[in-house]
């Protein structure tokens, strides 16, 4: 994974696509963030993103069903590859393990 | 109800710029949101809000998606679409050929303005010195006022003083280089019985480093070092010497008196694009009246160049020219009867300089052949009139012959293609229709260009790398034309729904309605060009023809080639005696200057009074050769010996005067202080001695040679019966009376037409664009109007049976037209009238613009639209309604 880089909100919008499962697509990610963040982002950008993410194989996504709501148009469901996957895990673990070499008398003293 | 949807406007621009495959999903998350708005807000600030995301999606990162795509699948489908281009172009041949004509035109004519523009700019920049090259120039104030009440209180002018060139020279260290440039003064050279009139060009020895003129044989280090030293152009050498080498020849120059001259030098003739022209090249020091000249510092007449030494600084070189003003000019300065207060800031004499670079493009202070960036400009806008009406004849023929591609854009679509591949193939078609133009087009600059060149007098040649450059100039056009021609069109065509088309059901008309504003705004332009070429013509034609108070027809004029002295009025003399037993001469009378071969204006103070008046010296039959007539007192008589100090007035200056009787009164124009002046012998009725330009302003003529000099024009008035004879006899006298002079004529009125060159110059290209515009458009107009009877052919059958006359098809079928004609012209009428008089502001003398102008033209153009629509109408009227309605 050294070469692959994720920025900030890629890599959430990543998560997203993974939390959501099999119905991520651009206006639940947006629900999502701002449900379980409290953060306003933007449709536009959410689809991007999720676009750039496509190319670099870390989602793949396909047409869903009709719908009756949202005038009828399909949605554009998203889900995370294997690749992706594994990204958003390396990048967890590469967290954790600095987030360890903290040195944790620091948060007592000032 | 409607406003619980969001914008349509919004969602169509979505779907313009959304890549296809992303467009569904993002819609639909898009009008989810909105679902989601209008529940928490109001449906305003839903429908904003709705708006505003389309907005934020319209972004590089969404945009280029598209381009990925298109441009695969457009490569496949490339070869397609020139197929289909090729055989639409085939296939309507007529409706092509409008097209590719009034692009091609269109076309040529921008390239050919790019040349021109091209040749503007470089002009001097061939010099390896241009950016150290400054022109000298001179800003002072008016002492004497002039005679029309504007003109400004400072005038500017690149004339100085003789002395100023060598004097910067000397004084100023930044000053490397100067060299004084005087051009046109005419002299007579003579080498072995070669003897030719030739115009003379002074300068100093600094010339040939200064600038970058070839130099063909001779050191330009020293040529021009010796006083009595001349450098010659090839064309110049071939004159006298033929195919002999000049160098070290000596010829004999005649102005005032001879004096020869050794050649060191042969220099390339002047490029056509340089402010500096020569012929013969000769010292300062041999300018007639030089030293008188280069002591007096009131003498202005001297054109003057400096080269400054690298990295000057020019507030510096400021101050030093103020320090030369203070130190030559200040006691002429005291002098002069300046205001009570200059204007803040300046100066009453400052010196001024221009890059030489600069010169050509300055129309402030005049040169020789600078030029008026205007011109650029027009001749821009023409070209782009022109295109404008080649692309309208584009577009409105696609829009009406849309018909015939429906089917097509039908079966394309129902077969997978979207409304974007429609889009690129019909803007694709375009694009092509225009290259093919522009290779017409190029062939046609090529053809045109002598014809433009003899109309701008300018001398552009096509060499490989203008040729090239035109070429990627008109490869831009082409693109450029080809999508703004081809855009609307192929929005149109790209709108048809596949089902409705396919069925047969043509209910979906097309839109054509935009086709109408198109062709009145097509016909504006075309009026706009007829009126304005009208108008130009009516004002030429009342200048050639205008009565000018003298008669100008069967006048030879003749230079007497003698310099300014008395030889020449002797010459006149003996000229008139050798003619006068030649039945075919009627009359030989000299004068200082002729029409359009310069004049004097003289200053003088009446009664504290500043005033001024044009002079020419004249002899006794001057007046009777030119047919001028006298309203008061006599002609000049040898007789009377008191006529040497009379003078014969116009009405002008009597006028000026505000004399009673002119007769009874004497004019002091010379500053005699202790005479009265000279006597007023007559009053001739005021005649054009300048052009129509000018007022007719206060004149005199005298025979007095101290005042007015000499008479170095020779006028032969010659009976019309056989004029080239009579000119042969006039020769042969001349050579006999003077074998060292060569015998120029001109005939005075091609003299005076000369002073209209430029305008009827620019009458031609407007006449020339007038003429393609109207070509082109009506041929637009006959594409559409074509178009329109056939899509009409069944009603019109219908109405035949019915019982209608031929008459009333015409008429139906032309009506319209008629109307987008008139509508056209009463927008193009006020245009015209204001441009035009603009143009007309030039001339002193003037036609009005009446509104029969305004008729004539209109009904010009009515015909002309007429006579164009007419065929289909006439044609469609005439089927047998049989023919046209059996199908049915």
């Amino acid at each position: 994974m050294g070469k692959e880089y994720l920025g900030e909100f890629e890599e959430l919008v990543l998560t997203m696509v993974a939390v959501l499962g099999e119905d991520a697509y651009g206006n639940a990610i947006v629900q999502e963030v701002k449900e379980r963040l409290d953060r306003k982002v933007n449709l536009s950008g959410v689809h991007v993103t999720l676009y750039r993410l496509e190319d670099k194989g870390l989602v793949k996504s396909h047409m869903g069903g009709a719908t009756n709501t949202r005038g009828g148009r399909k949605k554009r469901l998203f889900t995370i590859t294997n690749a992706g996957m594994a990204l958003i895990r390396a990048v967890q673990e590469q967290r954790m393990s600095l987030w360890k070499l903290i040195p944790q008398l620091k948060l007592v003293g000032s | 109800m409607n406003n619980q949807a969001p914008s349509k406007f919004a969602l169509r621009f979505l779907a313009w710029f959304c890549p296809y495959y992303l467009y569904e999903g993002i819609e639909g998350d898009l009008l989810e949101q909105f679902d989601e708005n209008l529940k928490t807000m109001g449906h305003k600030r839903a429908r904003r809000r709705f708006l505003w995301h389309v907005l934020l999606f319209f972004r590089p990162s969404i945009i280029l998606r598209n381009n990925f795509k298109l441009n695969i699948i457009n490569t496949i489908m490339l070869g397609n679409y020139f197929k289909i281009t090729a055989r639409t172009i085939m296939k309507s041949k007529l409706y092509s050929f409008i097209n590719a004509f009034g692009l091609s035109i269109g076309m040529a004519f921008c390239m050919l303005i790019y040349l021109y523009i091209q040749d503007e700019r470089s002009f001097d920049q061939f010099h390896a010195n241009k950016d150290s090259i400054y022109r000298m120039e001179v800003k002072r104030y008016n002492t004497w006022k002039m005679w029309s009440e504007d003109e400004d209180m400072f005038s500017s002018m690149a004339y100085l003083q003789t002395a100023l060139g060598p004097t910067l020279k000397e004084e100023l260290p930044e000053v490397i280089m100067a060299t004084r440039y005087n051009h046109g003064g005419e002299g007579v050279v003579t080498y072995g019985d070669k003897v030719f009139t030739e115009d003379l060009t002074y300068v100093d020895a600094d010339f040939f480093q200064m600038f970058s003129f070839d130099v063909l044989e001779g050191n330009r280090k020293t040529m021009l070092s010796g006083q009595l030293e001349a450098v010659i152009t090839p064309e110049v050498a071939k004159r006298y010497f033929g195919d002999e080498s000049p160098i070290n020849k000596v010829i004999e120059i005649d102005r005032e008196g001879k004096k020869s001259f050794t050649i060191t030098g042969i220099i390339a003739p002047p490029p056509a694009n340089s402010s500096l022209t020569y012929n013969i090249l000769i010292r300062q020091e041999n300018r007639p009246y030089y030293d008188r000249n280069n002591e007096n510092w009131g003498n202005f007449g001297c054109p003057t160049f400096v080269m400054l030494e690298e990295g000057t600084d020019m507030a510096n070189f400021d101050d030093n020219l103020a320090k030369i003003v203070d130190k030559y000019m200040a006691d002429k300065i005291a002098n002069w009867s300046l205001p009570e207060e200059m204007p803040e800031g300046l100066a009453p004499f400052t010196y001024l300089y221009s890059k030489l670079t600069d010169i050509h493009l300055n129309t402030e202070i005049g040169w020789r052949n600078n030029s008026d960036p205007q011109y650029s400009m027009i001749l821009g806008a023409i070209a782009i009139l022109i295109l404008i009406i080649a692309c309208i004849n584009y577009v409105s023929l696609a829009l009406v012959t849309s018909k015939s591609r429906r089917v097509e854009v039908g079966v394309r679509k129902s077969i997978g293609a979207n409304r974007s591949q429609v889009i690129y193939q019909f803007t694709f078609e375009s694009i092509i229709l225009a290259f093919v133009s522009m290779l017409f087009g190029l062939g046609l600059m090529k053809l045109f260009l002598p014809a433009f060149n003899s109309f701008t007098s300018k001398a552009i040649s096509l060499d490989l790398q203008s040729l090239s450059e035109i070429t990627i100039v008109g490869i831009l056009i082409s693109i450029l034309v080809g999508v703004i021609a081809g855009s609307y069109p192929s929005l149109v065509l790209s709108h048809f729904k596949p089902a409705e088309v396919l069925k047969g059901n043509y209910s979906s008309k097309v839109k054509s309605g935009f086709v109408k504003p198109l062709v009145v705004l097509q016909f504006a332009m075309s009026a706009f060009l007829i009126v304005s070429s009208v108008i130009m013509y009516k004002q030429m034609e009342y200048i050639t023809t205008k009565d000018l108070g003298y008669d100008k027809e069967q006048v030879l004029v003749i230079p007497t080639q003698t310099g300014w002295n008395d030889n020449a009025n002797t010459a006149i003399k003996q000229m008139r005696q050798a003619l006068s037993y030649n039945p075919n001469i009627v009359a030989v009378a000299g004068t200082s200057s002729s029409f359009n071969r310069g004049f004097s204006l003289n200053g003088y103070e009446i009664d504290g009074v500043e005033k001024s008046a044009y002079v020419y010296a004249i002899d006794t039959e001057y007046i009777p050769t030119l047919d001028i007539e006298l309203v008061e007192g006599r002609n000049f008589d040898e007789n009377i010996s008191t006529d040497t100090t009379a003078i014969i007035v116009n009405e002008a200056l009597v006028e000026d005067m505000e004399w009673e009787n002119p007769l009874e009164e004497y004019l002091n124009w010379t500053g005699d202080t202790i005479g009265l002046g000279f006597k007023v012998v007559g009053v001739v009725k005021d005649f054009h001695f300048r052009s129509l330009e000018h007022k007719i302003q206060p004149m005199l003529m005298s025979m007095n040679k101290e005042y007015t000099g000499y008479l170095i024009n020779m006028l032969v008035r010659i009976s019309p019966s056989d004029i080239p004879a009579t000119i042969k006899e006039v020769e042969s006298e001349w050579r006999a009376l003077f074998p060292d002079k060569p015998f120029d004529y001109n005939f005075m009125d091609e003299d005076i037409d000369r002073q209209y060159e430029s305008y009827s110059q620019w009458m031609s290209i407007m006449g020339l664009a007038t003429g393609f515009a109207i070509l082109i458009s009506c041929l637009g107009l006959f594409g559409i109007s074509g178009v329109n009877a056939l899509n009409r052919t069944k009603e019109i059958g219908i109405r035949k049976v019915m019982g209608a006359e031929l008459s009333n098809i015409f008429i139906l079928l032309n009506k319209q037209y008629i109307w987008l004609a008139i509508v056209a012209f009463a927008v193009a009428s006020p245009l015209s009238w204001y441009v035009m008089n603009i143009w007309l502001s030039d001339f002193e003398f003037t036609i009005t613009i009446g509104w029969e102008i305004f008729a004539l033209s209109m009904i010009t153009g009515l015909v002309v639209a007429i006579a164009t629509v007419s065929y289909h109408a006439i044609k469609s009227a005439l089927l047998n309604p049989a023919d046209t309605l059996k199908y049915e």
